[in-house]
């Protein structure tokens, strides 16, 4: 193992790593931010309690999926999460650490993605060219979104009104009334490879295959485009305001600027990196204006753009970092890497 | 993607791929089979078509949706599989649990977009390496294959291994006929004779068959005067050089030539001898798209000389000799 015995950063004082087996395929916290979750490509989903932060001894791990699990997010309830995997099988993991199986399918459920607000609960996932779209308990099958592609990327808007999809030669978006039928289709030739939303409901981004980001204003469609990455953008992510869209790609983290008329023919604001070391993930705190970035060299940092003060929370670690999230507070950051390395650092006052 | 980028990755640790084509009824899906229930102590990863003829006895077994668009490139002809890109990198994340990877395409795909997927996209290119296309050949069926499908042609030119199934079912004349046909298209791949998929796994598995010292060292002399088909007829080409070659003349002759001709020219590979370089360089492209890497140094006995090979449509070989002979050092 390349993994230095100590790491470096937050993560010594306030924090705690553990190695695990497999590639870490994504991290999530839950909605009550009391628990944080990792998947692996092994179909483990390893949770940690805030209480044992400290303790990885104590965290617990699930066997949850035959063969990778390839998407996690939140449960609707708040204390639970929802996985995706190769298997082909949605599931349900609970506060109690019960597996529930949601859905079956042939095809690969390679995303998931859920809302919750006062008014309604809804989860998506999707698997192949469809998007199921399901009651908050996941038991009802409200829509089936048929796509013309392979679905590579979902995401709600922040009032959950509408449900976008990425997918080759462009972008579908639903909304989740179930009344309303109609799709609004957003075309860019090429091939679509992942999605993100502004927090104020003004463009949708997609990353692209050949190395840029393509975007569309959503009051008139206009399109917007963002080129000049050395690889392609794995990893974007709004700003709590949805002034910045922090993105990967780049041995640096490039942002660009949603506000004052958007990105169009404005370069984008480089901040920081790790001195060559290609970013692989960023996400930006939910409710402070910092960010996140993890790198290949295995390297995790936060920023603050205003300022672009660094501070590191591990350094080196060894192997990409392949997962990076926040919990909804912006207290916790959980972090994960290709070799099998999940770190989780406090981040909270005092 | 005209430029050809020369560059070196560590290609033992790559993980291989091989591609599996040929007609509906060829015996593609029995081949497969025979492949993995054999005695070799290797695991496959095994990616088929949802309209496969057979079942597929595999633990890992994913189905793959074809899904070809065309990278934003400016360039007609590159197109690349983007299911597959989303299947390998998924499948790379479990590199631990099988040591090579085998694509079954569909009777009618063109093989272009599947190779090309090899080199269009980093992170593919970066973990796995495309050992070689297998094409199976029905012998029954063949010649009439080859009179109504334009694909057929695609797949024997693509080939790095040609499976020539079902022999049993032809006399001789005919086997005999197939095998010229096949040769007309592609003289360099090697033709092993098979009944009901029954061959040699070294025949077909981790052949290397982008290491093409084996393919290059039997070019048949007859392709260097024969002149007997239409231009518009698949064919092949061979060129020879002895004398060292520049590899920045090199690289700029066969980018401007691909950027040119890409269309056309189906596949290209070579061993190449550049000055003051003590390893073979081998060089591969698929239409367009090119990509190459040091393979050792040369070996005991053997002739240090250049050898580029051409698969394609209107190949015109004065013109081409006189292109690679401009990359010789003077």
């Amino acid at each position: 193992m390349s993994i230095p015995s100590t790491l470096r950063g937050l993560i010594e004082k306030r924090g705690a790593s553990h190695t695990v087996e497999g590639h870490i395929t994504a991290c999530a916290a839950s909605r009550d931010n009391l628990r944080f979750a990792f998947t692996t490509a092994e179909g483990d989903v390893i949770v940690a309690h805030r209480a044992d932060l400290t303790e990885p001894a104590s965290w617990a791990t699930y066997a949850v999926h035959d063969g990778a699990a390839l998407a996690l997010a939140p449960d609707t309830d708040p204390g639970g999460f929802l996985t995706g995997g190769d298997d082909g099988r949605l599931c349900r993991l609970d506060r109690h650490g019960e597996i529930e199986e949601l859905s079956k399918t042939r095809r690969w459920v390679e995303h998931v993605a859920t809302h919750v607000d006062a008014k309604a609960a809804y989860i998506a996932s999707a698997s192949g060219k469809q998007v199921e779209l399901r009651d908050g308990r996941g038991e009802t099958v409200l829509k089936t979104l048929e796509h013309p592609s392979s679905v590579t990327g979902i995401v709600f808007d922040s009032k959950g009104k509408r449900i976008a999809a990425s997918h080759y030669n462009g972008a579908s978006v639903w909304f989740t009334q179930p009344k309303s039928e109609s799709v609004r289709p957003l075309e860019w030739k090429g091939s679509h490879t992942g999605i993100a939303i502004h927090p104020g409901g003004e463009a949708l981004i997609t990353s692209m295959q050949d190395n840029d980001l393509h975007g569309w204003r959503l009051s008139d469609g206009h399109n917007i485009r963002m080129s000049g990455y050395p690889s392609k953008v794995k990893s974007m992510s709004f700003s709590r305001t949805g002034k910045w869209l922090a993105t990967s790609g780049a041995d640096v983290v490039v942002m660009w600027p949603f506000f004052g008329g958007g990105p169009m023919g404005k370069p984008p604001v480089e901040l920081p990196g790790m001195g060559g070391a290609l970013c692989t993930r960023v996400a930006c705190n939910p409710e402070q204006d910092m960010l996140a970035a993890g790198f290949a060299d295995g390297s995790v940092i936060l920023i603050e753009p205003e300022t672009q003060r660094v501070l590191p929370v591990c350094l080196h670690s060894g192997s990409a970092v392949s997962a990076l999230a926040y919990s909804p507070d912006g207290c916790l950051l959980g972090f994960g890497t290709e070799d099998g390395m999940i770190g989780l650092v406090d981040l909270s006052a005092g | 993607m005209s430029d050809a980028p020369l560059s070196s990755e560590p290609a033992d640790t790559l993980v291989p791929v091989t591609v599996l084509t040929g007609f509906l009824g060829a015996g593609k899906t029995t081949l497969l089979n025979h492949i993995l229930t054999a005695e070799h102590g290797r695991k496959y990863a095994v990616v088929i078509n949802e309209f496969g003829e057979l079942g597929v006895d595999n633990d890992l077994v994913v189905d793959a949706d074809e899904e070809v668009f065309e990278m934003n490139n400016g360039c007609i002809c590159c197109t690349v599989r983007g299911d597959l890109i989303r299947i390998l990198g998924s499948l790379m994340k479990r590199r631990n649990k099988f040591d090579g990877i085998i694509i079954e395409t569909t009777g009618l795909a063109d093989p272009a977009p599947v190779a090309q997927t090899f080199f269009a996209d980093e992170d593919v290119r970066s973990k796995t390496r495309l050992d070689a296309v297998v094409t199976v050949v029905d012998a029954l069926n063949f010649l009439q294959t080859l009179k109504e499908s334009p694909e057929a042609y695609q797949q024997i030119a693509f080939a790095d291994v040609i499976i020539l199934n079902k022999t049993d079912l032809v006399d001789d004349a005919q086997l005999k006929a197939v095998e010229d046909a096949i040769r007309k298209i592609n003289a360099f791949a090697p033709i092993h004779k098979a009944q009901k998929g029954n061959v040699k796994l070294t025949d077909v598995m981790d052949v290397g068959g982008f290491d093409l010292q084996r393919t290059l060292s039997t070019v048949p002399d007859f392709l260097e005067n024969t002149h007997h088909h239409h231009e518009e007829d698949v064919n092949s080409i061979s060129l020879t050089i002895k004398t060292p070659l520049d590899a920045g003349r090199f690289q700029m002759w066969i980018s401007a030539l691909l950027q040119e001709k890409g269309a056309d020219i189906l596949r290209t590979k070579g061993i190449l001898n550049f000055e003051g370089q003590p390893d073979r360089f081998a060089f591969q492209a698929v239409h367009m798209m090119a990509d190459g890497n040091s393979i050792g140094p040369w070996r005991e006995g053997e002739a240090k000389e250049s050898r580029l090979v051409f698969i394609g449509r209107n190949l015109n070989r004065p013109q081409l000799r006189r292109g690679f002979e401009s990359c010789a050092v003077s």
